[in-house]
């Protein structure tokens, strides 16, 4: 019963012969002499054709239900994977899997380019259709209506292609082939294309939304930046210029009324706000260049302490009024960094503590190892970070509230320190420190495993 | 050392920075050449300056090719270039290509000075050693191989002295990672090995090695010894 209706049935008749041969007069022919023995032979075939055929029922039945549960699971994890592709050309790739595996065909799938549409995926991998099928997906695609083998439209084509709807309308081109002759597809297949074809369609839709969503959101975020820009170049520009450019011809015009340490005063001041606006102007040449995706890490691996004392030589000036200490494990390993890009961050970082913490408080800079990885810390005694802007510290131009006798900053120095500690595979974070009020920003880098701790002399 | 009479190239396009160079090298005594395209920079060559103070970024030729033009026809005459920040790569290059020193714009007067001082002291050097060397506390007996901070003698391993000797050659100028590798090895060695032996270094003669006062870093460039006192 298991085999289907044409197995029971010679089975049936090979039973009936064999009754016939073995246990009817005269025995061992297939010639029957009692006509007693006629009807049992009829009536046994009889009984066993519809034994035969109401297994066999059951059978195509079990077998149906069988392949239905598995197509619909077969559907299930398509959905599923469908969910779980973030990109157009995991969804498409996903499609064109599915489709080729469950009806046993080759497939592509063409979307819109350019006013008319290109092949962006294929299963088995395969971009390139001929003249003829091309014309007939463009066919299908402007029509929108099957065309290509087995339909009413260029059936001289290879391949046959239908196009991929959702609610909103036409997606794209779905075209499916065989290398044998003959019909593609049954009417059941047919059905399932279908199925196939209306998921593949919406989740190609889900990505473009997501990515419509996304460019809207990118177009809006660039608005506010420029915005946000402009008010900081306005002022971050202009405050210092004001400065140096009223000193400036003060002295030039003025500077009979002025005793030596008025002089001395205002020249100090064209000299300080001078420096301001380069640390201003490198840090927009600085966030310009990660946006822009020109920073590329030259890494090699560099000594923690040597790039602190660096970055400590070079914020002299900004924390002249600070006092410093550093900590650095004696053991500490070789980090991996693009020295310039690390050495940055620590002066970002050293000038935002010597903004934000008061004169003769201390800022520390302390170093150590944990597990695989290399912590940084700098930490001041100001009056710390406050929980909801812990995060937000890092966005570009955002400045934290700060008595008025505060400077402000540029708002990009720390936002620039996450996006070059991030091009270094670190990370960077704020917290308020536990010991004291103050800030402590950390830095972790994962450490490299080929690096020398010391060497023989 | 008399400034006087000494004559300094500057090449550089910009009229406020060759104004600011000329003000500057004039109140000092020198004599000022100016060139404001590589084309006059190297006609000027044959007035024979004593330095040259060259910006990498000139509308007529690429900073580098004048450098190394300018190299080729006078193999001792000092080179300091003007660069950017960010522009390690390009400092890189042109030390490699035979400058002497660079400073990075925007400057001040007295950097600049201390480079012109340290690039042509070297040139002047070039033949005849000090016997001592000093800056600070630190005093490094070149004949006789004694490193002292104040009165404590310092053992160094014979790397650790070598690079302490060419660093001291070459006081107040910045060294290269690849010219220290080089002369410090004979196949090429990761740079991380420099730096491990620069930390050593400076744990033996930096008060604190977090801070150095005498082997300075140059981050992305190299090295440079502090200029003797």
């Amino acid at each position: 019963v298991r085999l289907g209706l044409w197995p029971s049935l010679l089975t049936s008749v090979v039973s009936a012969l064999a009754y016939n041969y073995f246990f009817t007069e005269p025995y061992h022919t297939f010639t029957i002499s009692d006509p007693k023995d006629v009807i049992a032979v009829v009536f046994f075939a009889v009984v066993a054709v519809i034994v035969s055929n109401v297994a066999a029922q059951a059978r195509i039945r079990l077998l149906g239900a069988m392949e239905r549960s598995r197509t619909t699971e077969s559907l299930y994890a398509f959905s599923r994977k469908l969910a779980g592709a973030g990109t157009i050309d995991d969804v498409l790739w996903a499609t064109a899997h599915q489709i080729a595996a469950m009806l046993k065909v080759r497939v592509v799938l063409l979307l819109p380019e350019n006013g008319s549409i290109a092949v962006k995926a294929g299963y088995p991998p395969e971009d390139r259709l001929d003249e003829a099928d091309l014309a007939a997906a463009k066919w299908a695609w402007a029509k929108n209506r099957p065309a290509g083998r087995d339909s009413d439209a260029l059936p001289g084509a290879k391949w046959l292609f239908f196009p991929m709807r959702t609610g909103r309308g036409q997606i794209g081109i779905l075209g499916i082939c065989r290398d044998e002759p003959g019909p593609l597809l049954r009417a059941e297949q047919r059905r399932l294309l279908d199925a196939l074809s209306d998921q593949g369609a919406l989740a190609i839709e889900r990505v473009h939304l997501v990515e419509d969503i996304e460019r809207v959101r990118r177009v809006a975020e660039t608005d506010r930046l420029r915005s946000a820009l402009l008010t900081s170049i306005s002022h971050d520009l202009k405050t210092p210029l004001a400065a140096i450019l009223g000193s400036a011809g003060a002295l030039r015009d003025l500077s009979h009324s002025f005793d030596d340490n008025a002089k001395a005063d205002l020249l100090a001041t064209i000299v300080d706000e001078s420096e301001r606006l380069n640390r201003f102007i490198a840090n927009l040449l600085d966030m310009t260049r990660l946006e822009a995706g020109a920073v590329v890490p030259n890494a090699a691996l560099h000594d923690v302490g040597e790039i602190v004392g660096s970055a400590l030589e070079r914020a002299s000036k900004i924390l002249a009024r600070h006092r410093v200490e550093v900590e650095i494990s004696p053991d500490l390993p070789m980090v991996n960094v693009d020295a310039v890009l690390f050495e940055q961050v620590l002066f970002n970082l050293l000038d935002n503590a010597a903004k934000y913490a008061p004169a003769e408080t201390t800022v520390r800079i302390q170093s150590w190892q944990e597990q695989d990885s290399v912590k940084l810390q700098v930490l001041d005694e100001g009056e710390g970070i406050p929980a909801a802007d812990l995060e937000r510290i890092f966005d570009k131009f955002y400045r934290a509230r700060k008595g008025d006798q505060v400077r402000a900053g540029t708002g990009l120095g720390l936002a620039i320190s996450r996006g070059f500690i991030e091009a270094l595979h670190g990370t960077i974070t704020a917290a308020n420190r536990t010991d004291r009020t103050g800030a402590a920003f950390t830095i972790t880098l994962s450490i490299p495993k080929a690096a020398v701790q010391e060497v023989a002399a | 050392m008399s400034s006087a009479g000494v004559k300094i190239l500057v090449v550089d396009d910009e009229p406020p920075i060759r104004k600011l160079l000329r003000m500057g090298l004039t109140s000092q005594g020198y004599e000022v050449l100016e060139a404001s395209n590589g084309k006059v920079a190297l006609e000027l060559l044959a007035k024979k300056p004593a330095l040259v103070i060259l910006d990498l970024g000139l509308p007529d030729i690429d900073g580098h090719d004048l450098l190394s033009r300018i190299r080729s026809r006078e193999e001792n005459l000092p080179i300091i270039v003007l660069s950017s920040r960010g522009d390690e790569a390009g400092k890189v290059a042109a030390l490699d290509l035979g400058a002497d020193d660079y400073v990075t714009k925007p400057f001040g007067m007295d950097e600049l000075f201390a480079r012109m001082r340290a690039a042509m002291r070297h040139q002047l050097q070039v033949h005849g050693e000090r016997p001592v060397f000093h800056v600070g506390d630190l005093s490094v007996d070149l004949v006789r191989r004694i490193v002292k901070v104040g009165d404590r003698e310092v053992r160094l391993s014979p790397k650790e002295y070598d690079l302490l000797r060419l660093l001291v050659q070459h006081a107040g100028k910045v060294l290269t990672h690849r010219f220290l590798i080089q002369e410090l090895w004979d196949e090429p060695t990761d740079p991380q090995y420099l730096r491990v032996y620069v930390r050593q270094l400076r744990q033996k003669i930096e008060a604190d090695p977090e801070r150095p006062q005498y082997i300075m870093t140059e981050i992305g460039i190299g090295y440079r010894m502090r200029a003797p006192d």
